[in-house]
């Protein structure tokens, strides 16, 4: 038996790889459709935009590039298509520079989905520098922070924008975020000094640091990562992208949990032997 | 679904090519994977110099700076906008020795107008309000007069109240070093420990989340990239990447026997 684990804990790390593969793989060609159970977080943002009135103003920030696109871009298509369905204003806008294209296609998408128009139901401010100097000048004019919107066209007279001057203008902001540039920072700038209720969708690796946010008021929703838009697309009951990756995300987990508990297995076996710590 | 255009079609084979070059690195460090880096790193490079270059210099310098200037040329505040490209510049002599210090007039613009933006901010949103959050009431006033919540599930209630408290103090006490950590204060820490090690579990288990999703991202396109509208692309790409992989192993043995 010792043997047995000595060679389990040599195993060349391949195999392994090997085995995730296949542990996401199969279950995204042969779904299994596990339920996704929705969370009080994901809940908060949905029933909040819910409660909207039509053509109130949500703002969406698309604080993340390509590099998170598979957990966030989900979330996003997710918004906007309850946002555009219930016939908000939605406003765009990205600190990511590198994520311009990317949240501009994700607008065009879903609004030509949802038959919206540009300038009219939603408009993509684009990138501008500055990160939280923006926020503040947004929030002082979005005009003069904004000139022009990512397709060059002026800012001011957009039907889109009617009756919005600043950052208090704005009924719901969510910040999609991959990093410091984005919940927090909107949170610091935006919401502590122009009072105005937000919540916020981030990449699994930063969601735990955003719950101390969550449990003291700061946001009133958090959707996190792959499951949180699993979970939204739960709640607006049409299927997307991260409902489809979920079997694979559980499959994957189990198959994670499982080498773990080998592995602890495995170690205890071979704990004292020469050369090996106790 | 609408039929894929040339152009998505050669999107296609780009994404399943650089995704398979890429992922051919949990193999080995090989040419392909090489290939792979370089691309990206050029092209985010590329992409960022572009967009800053039209977003920044022409639509937030040049273009409002000559619309001013053509239309009041006399005017002292038409040229307002000198001032940042002035400052902007000066961080650029930064690669010329002779003149390098005239740089720290911009940093020393940006370091005092950041902490004094960032600091009053920051120690409101991000300290004060955590701390107030920290210490709950207990019990609260209800309907039904004094009680104290004992719902796990619930984040304001009472027993979460103290269990937060528990944690902050004993993880403070933990990083405390002036105080030798024994008898009591050896609990305290020994608990603050616990609470750490919970706190990593949890972001562990969210970063494997996170990169699942990605690869589950990436498995997707390769996926859908494998139909017959994209040409096969992922199968086609996928033997290109094997049978290049296969090459270069050969090449690689051969060339270590013949040393």
């Amino acid at each position: 038996m010792k043997e047995f684990a000595r060679r389990m804990v040599g195993i060349d790390r391949r195999i392994i790889f090997l085995l995730i593969a296949a542990a996401v793989l199969l279950p995204l060609v042969k779904p299994f459709g596990l339920p996704i159970k929705v969370s009080p977080e994901v809940k908060a943002v949905y029933d909040y935009i819910e409660a909207l009135p039509e053509r109130s103003v949500l703002f969406l920030s698309f604080d993340f590039d390509p590099s998170s696109k598979p957990e966030l871009e989900p979330q996003a298509v997710a918004l906007l298509r309850h946002a555009f369905r219930k016939n908000l204003r939605v406003i765009g806008m990205t600190h990511w520079l590198t994520g311009t294209g990317l949240a501009d296609g994700v607008f065009s998408k879903v609004a030509a989905e949802m038959g919206k128009e540009r300038h009219k139901d939603y408009v993509f401010l684009g990138w501008s520098p500055g990160g939280g100097s923006l926020i503040i000048a947004m929030g002082q004019d979005l005009y003069k922070a904004f000139p022009s919107d990512y397709t060059k066209t002026p800012t001011r007279g957009m039907p889109v924008l009617d009756g919005v001057q600043n950052l208090r203008d704005v009924n719901y902001l969510v910040s999609l975020a991959a990093g410091g540039a984005g919940i927090e920072m909107w949170y610091v700038f935006g919401k502590d000094k122009y009072r105005f209720e937000m919540a916020g969708g981030s990449t699994g690796v930063i969601a735990p640091g955003l719950y101390p946010f969550l449990r003291s008021g700061q946001i009133n929703g958090l959707i996190g990562g792959l499951q949180g838009a699993a979970e939204y697309e739960t709640l607006i009951t049409q299927k997307g992208t991260a409902t489809a990756g979920m079997d694979a995300q559980s499959a994957a987990h189990f198959v994670i949990i499982v080498l773990v508990l080998l592995c602890n297995v495995f170690y205890f076996m071979l704990r004292g032997e020469k050369g090996r710590p106790n | 679904m609408p039929e894929p255009t040339t152009a998505t079609i050669l999107g296609a084979w780009v994404a399943a090519g650089l995704t398979l070059f890429i992922y051919s690195f949990l193999y080995k460090d090989n040419p392909l994977f090489k290939l792979g880096e370089h691309l990206y790193v050029g092209i985010s490079v590329g992409y960022s110099v572009v967009l800053a270059w039209h977003t920044v210099f022409l639509r937030l310098l040049w273009e409002p700076l000559r619309k001013s200037v053509s239309e009041a040329p006399t005017l002292l505040e038409s040229y307002i906008l000198l001032i940042p490209a002035i400052l902007g510049f000066l961080m650029l002599v930064r690669f010329i020795p002779r003149i390098a210090w005239l740089s720290r007039i911009a940093f020393a613009f940006v370091v005092g107008f950041g902490s004094g933006v960032a600091i009053p901010r920051t120690v409101s949103a991000l300290i004060l309000k955590q701390i107030e959050d920290t210490v709950n009431p207990l019990i609260t006033m209800g309907a039904n007069g004094l009680s104290m919540g004992l719902d796990l599930a619930s984040p304001q209630s009472g027993v979460n109240t103290i269990i937060l408290l528990v944690g902050v103090v004993s993880v403070l006490f933990y990083f405390f070093f002036s105080v030798e950590h024994t008898g009591p204060g050896m609990v305290t820490a020994r608990m603050g420990v616990y609470f750490v090690m919970i706190a990593f579990g949890a972001a562990f288990g969210y970063t494997v989340m996170s990169r699942m999703s990605l690869l589950i991202g990436r498995f997707s396109d390769l996926i859908k990239f494998s139909g017959a509208e994209y040409g096969y692309a992922t199968l086609v790409l996928l033997a290109v990447t094997v049978l290049t992989l296969i090459g270069w192993e050969a090449l690689v043995r051969q060339e270590r026997q013949g040393v």
